[in-house]
């Protein structure tokens, strides 16, 4: 009828122990749990917690001002203009696809791969996230896609700002352009990276990048799952970029580079003999950096690179040219610091020189007669120095070359420069593995063979003859009052009277009968201008007539330095297969000089450097009144 | 006593009482870990609204406050009705699942809610639950032990399981067809049903594992994809797993204190105050707090597994040991998803997560448990409870 009690008992005893087969599955379940959330909240809990972080902070950087370049009175040559970024923001626009494309028929350089991108990059990230469509855009496209911003939800602009080249093609080569980031190493600046950064390419723009980039900020947005901004975290100001200030002045600049542009290809230095400032330095054919600057012509950068002359290459710090006559200074103050001449000492020229079984042929095949140093400069006779350099030999011409800045870079805050070749027998193994020969030294001695220099270097030297100090170039004035009280540059290590008779040789070139700088003579009553002709050889026999092609023709240079007297402007001219230095590039020389002395641009103090801040709203000083000029 | 402990209605339970001394009976264990479980996901779902008792702090309260009556209403009916209805109520609930394909209203791809009217709706799968564990014990309490394992013994308890499964994979529901698969299998197994049978059906249910996969619904396979590797798709699917996983993992050793998650805070953990629930918790309350609160649910299923054992028949000890395998089954599934260690399936943590169908169903099958306490005189006599 029932069961009995020992069955009850022993049906319970069943249950109870799946009960606790049970119970103890369930704890291990639970167990289980608890080891997993260990190791995903304990273990992995700081990963978590930077996930966490980094999900929840938005940063954005904020893009720094980059400073401006004025001339040394102030004069902006680039300043910062505003402009427009437009972005599009996916989450705001309901068909993505229809808006790029109507947004791409107006703003400038979207192709359709570029849409495609887009898109791609639309379906990718979060929605909320801007993608660039287009960076230094002007008010006109901004104005017309604002017509079409009812067809354009999504579209979103930001003020910007781009690089606005006042000057245009004047000092181009000098101030230089920006572009495109290609890479950014992990140590740089992060604002590198985004898309409408640009950077210095050339010029200053890239020499002084440090200075002119700043320094970017960030800011730090707390945002909820849907991207909406909830509250800020952190803020730090973007530091905007120093304005750097050039030494050169753009007005003298300018009429330099007028000068300049009746040849195919040429290049000035001219240099400010107390402090060393580049008060003009022109290189032909110029372009204008604002015509490459903002990426958004890629066909004008395309043609100017392709260009026939280079229109990019800074002639000025990166043309080599053989100085010829001009490097015939070095010769002789090598020769009289070796003794192996005396100062009145004559030499015999008869129109050639003989030389390990070779001829050397000098300028003038009828020869100069007996010429002392001063007359041999005068006349640029080459025997003369084709036997000075052999008695003194090639490393000591080259120790005095490099004293005289030659062959070697000056810290001048550009990139592009060349050192040039000061050739040694060293150099010549290093370079081919053969040794030097003595006929080598003889063609070193008039500038030709190895001997490479810059139009730099070139005004350099002058500069450290006429003035018997190491003048260094300056192209950024750091900070006018120390430019100002600067100690001047230390004496040259070469013997006073060396240099006298040098700059002897130099005065009677341009200003005796006879010299071959003739056409380099100053009008001026009491002003008289120094200097060197040269004829350099482009190679071996080539012509100096006109008939010959352009590229065979000779290069034309000419150093000079004024007033004569006490000397504070040095100049070189390179016309590149312009043909006799005597003839193309002193007269060019002489014109510069002149307006140097007219202008007196050394003269008048530079300005102090500003803060970019201050740049932003560029209070032009008015060029101040010309000073009357101390040698006038 | 015991010579009609087999009767139901009689012996086994004892004799109508008055309502205050049903009162005084209430299991107060079982009461206290409910009320202090909910007590938390109040504070939970009032930190998630950013320190506001609207919009689901408060309906969470009321609707707790309600399903306690619900439960004393329940708890006060003698055992012997619940016996007596337990295979109509199984029915009854049958309906709504089968209606469901017609009349349900569909939330994000599958229709389990069954709209009331009022703007009210409910899901007939919580209702099915309780009626399952009732059916099961009621049909095991008049089965003859000696015909539990076999062969013609088990049609009936795999049907009752097996017509609920099948209608949920219909919704389709994958987390609550497992639940009734499990709780329907652990009930059988407490039982008595011979451990040979459970090993044979593993081994088969493995051998049409790939059947299953291939009868998934696209949502679901994508579900499981990327539970499979969650960081395949981060922004898509994959976001809910990971985004709790952040949640759960940024809490660390202490958590960020209350009030304090910024993921859940932020809206990034989705669901947040539904089946995400113990992600904001853990984020704000760390691995400590998480260890307290699986204790206190361990502790819960503890003791109902405990009244399981001291219930007088075999109904009271499986309508016990049911509600404390749901219980399980619901904790367990929540906190390995929200963690990441099962796929996203729709299950709610109880007593915790907003919502009102599964909390509801909880508090009534508790109901039902203690009417067989309360009304429970023979092992009353033996432990000394009180």
């Amino acid at each position: 009828m029932r069961p009995p009690p020992r069955r009850d008992k022993q049906e319970r005893g069943a249950f109870t122990r799946r009960l606790l087969v049970l119970g103890a599955v369930q704890a291990a379940a639970f167990a289980g749990l608890g080891a997993h959330l260990y190791g995903l909240q304990v273990l992995n809990g700081r990963r978590y917690g930077t996930l966490a972080a980094s999900n929840r902070v938005a940063s954005h950087l904020l893009t720094p001002v980059r400073g401006s370049i004025v001339d040394r009175h102030g004069e902006p040559l680039v300043v910062g203009e505003e402009a427009y970024r437009a972005f599009l923001i996916p989450t705001l626009a309901p068909d993505i696809e229809q808006v790029v494309r109507l947004a791409a028929r107006i703003l400038p350089g979207i192709s359709d791969s570029d849409i495609e991108r887009i898109l791609a990059r639309a379906r990718r990230q979060r929605p909320s996230e801007p993608i660039l469509l287009g960076a230094d855009l002007d008010f006109e496209m901004i104005g017309r896609l604002g017509l079409l911003a009812p067809q354009l939800p999504g579209i979103e602009i930001e003020r910007a700002e781009r690089r606005r080249y006042v000057a245009g093609a004047t000092a181009g080569h000098v101030v230089g352009h920006v572009g495109n980031v290609e890479a950014v190493a992990l140590d740089e600046d992060p604002v590198r990276m985004l898309p409408w950064t640009r950077t210095g390419r050339a010029g200053l723009e890239r020499g002084q990048e440090a200075r002119l980039a700043g320094r970017s900020g960030r800011v730090a947005h707390e945002v909820d799952a849907r991207g909406r901004i909830v509250g800020r975290v952190a803020r730090v100001e973007p530091q905007p970029g120093e304005a750097v200030v050039a030494a050169i002045d753009t007005g003298f600049q300018a009429e330099v580079e007028r000068q300049l542009s009746e040849h195919r290809c040429a290049a000035a230095v001219v240099l400010d003999i107390g402090s060393g400032d580049v008060l003009a330095m022109a290189s032909q054919p110029g372009y204008d950096p604002g015509s490459v600057a903002h990426g958004l012509q890629p066909d004008a950068w395309r043609r100017l690179a392709s260009a026939p002359d280079d229109p990019l290459l800074n002639r000025a710090t990166t043309g080599a040219y053989p100085p010829g006559s001009t490097f015939k200074m070095v010769t002789a103050l090598a020769a009289l610091e070796a003794h192996v001449i005396a100062p009145g000492q004559a030499i015999a020229c008869r129109g050639a020189y003989h030389y390990g079984g070779h001829l050397y042929r000098c300028w003038n095949r009828s020869g100069h007669g007996s010429v002392d140093l001063v007359a041999a400069l005068r006349c640029s006779c080459d025997v003369f120095f084709y036997e000075m350099a052999r008695r003194t030999g090639i490393e000591r011409i080259a120790a005095l070359a490099r004293r005289l800045g030659l062959g070697v870079t000056y810290p001048l805050g550009i990139d592009e420069q060349s050192a040039g070749v000061v050739p040694t027998r060293d150099w010549k193994r290093g370079r081919s593995g053969r040794s030097w020969l003595g006929g080598e030294t003889v063609l070193a001695g008039i500038g030709q063979g190895y001997v490479l220099t810059t139009p730099l270097q070139l005004a350099v030297m002058t500069a450290r003859i006429a003035s018997g100090r190491a003048v260094l170039p300056r192209l950024v004035i750091d900070d006018a009052a120390g430019s100002a009280a600067a100690a001047p540059p230390p004496p040259l290590a070469i013997a006073p009277d060396h240099l006298a008779l040098v700059r002897r040789g130099m005065l009677e070139a341009v200003n005796a009968a006879g010299g071959t700088a003739a056409r380099a003579r100053l009008d001026r009553p009491g002003v008289q201008l120094a200097g060197k002709t040269g004829t350099a050889q482009v190679r071996r026999g080539s012509g100096r007539s006109d008939d010959a092609p352009w590229e065979l023709r000779d290069h034309a240079l000419f150093v000079a330095y004024a007033p004569a007297g006490r000397p504070r402007y040095a100049a070189s001219v390179v016309v590149e297969h312009g043909g006799s230095g005597g003839s193309v590039a002193a007269p060019l020389a002489r014109a510069i000089i002149e307006e140097a002395l007219r202008a007196d641009p050394a003269v008048r103090l530079p300005v102090a450097p500003t803060s970019a801040a201050d740049a932003d709203r560029p209070a032009r000083p008015k060029r101040q009144q010309t000073h009357p000029g101390g040698s006038g | 006593m015991t010579s009609e402990a087999w009767r139901p209605g009689s012996a086994g339970w004892r004799r109508p009482q008055t309502g205050l001394q049903k009162l005084v009976r209430l299991d107060v264990g079982i009461l206290t870990l409910v009320a202090a479980i909910a007590a938390i996901g109040t504070a939970t779902l009032y930190a998630g609204a950013g320190g506001s008792m609207t919009p689901w702090a408060e309906p969470h309260v009321a609707r707790l406050m309600a399903g306690f009556v619900v439960l004393l209403a329940f708890a006060f009916v003698p055992p012997g009705v619940w016996l007596r209805v337990a295979y109509p109520a199984y029915a009854a609930a049958l309906v709504p699942l089968l209606l469901l394909p017609l009349v349900g209203t569909e939330a994000m791809g599958a229709r389990r809610w069954l709209p009331l009217g009022l703007g009210l709706a409910f899901q007939p799968s919580e209702v099915m639950k309780v009626a399952l564990v009732g059916a099961l014990a009621a049909y095991y309490q008049a089965l003859p032990r000696d015909r539990v394992s076999v062969p013609s013994g088990l049609v009936v308890p795999l049907l009752l399981v097996a017509l609920p499964v099948l209608l949920t994979l219909k919704q389709p529901d994958l987390g609550t067809a497992v639940m009734f698969t499990a709780i329907g299998l652990s009930l059988m197994f407490l039982a008595g049903v011979s451990p040979l049978y459970f090993a044979g059906g593993g081994v088969a249910a493995v051998a049409a594992l790939p059947l299953l996969l291939g009868s998934l619904h696209g949502y679901q396979k994508k579900r499981l994809e990327v539970y499979l590797d969650p960081s395949s798709d981060p922004l898509g699917a994959g976001y809910h797993i990971t985004q709790s996983k952040i949640a759960l993992g940024s809490g660390g050793l202490e958590g960020k204190g209350f009030m304090m998650g910024t993921q859940s805070r932020l809206d990034f953990v989705p669901e947040k105050h539904t089946d995400f629930v113990f992600a904001m918790f853990a984020e704000e309350w760390g691995f400590l707090g998480a260890c307290v609160l699986i204790a206190l649910y361990a502790a819960l299923v503890g003791l109902l597994l405990w009244r399981a054992h001291r219930a007088g028949t075999t109904f009271g000890r499986l309508l016990s040991a049911g509600a404390a395998v749901t219980i399980f089954v619901y904790v367990f599934v929540n906190i390995a998803m929200v963690s990441g260690l099962l796929p996203v399936v729709g299950v709610p943590l109880p007593f915790m997560s907003y919502g009102g169908s599964a909390m509801l169903s909880l508090l009534v099958m508790l109901g039902i448990v203690m009417s067989a306490h309360i009304h429970t005189d023979v092992d009353e006599r033996r432990s000394s409870t009180r």
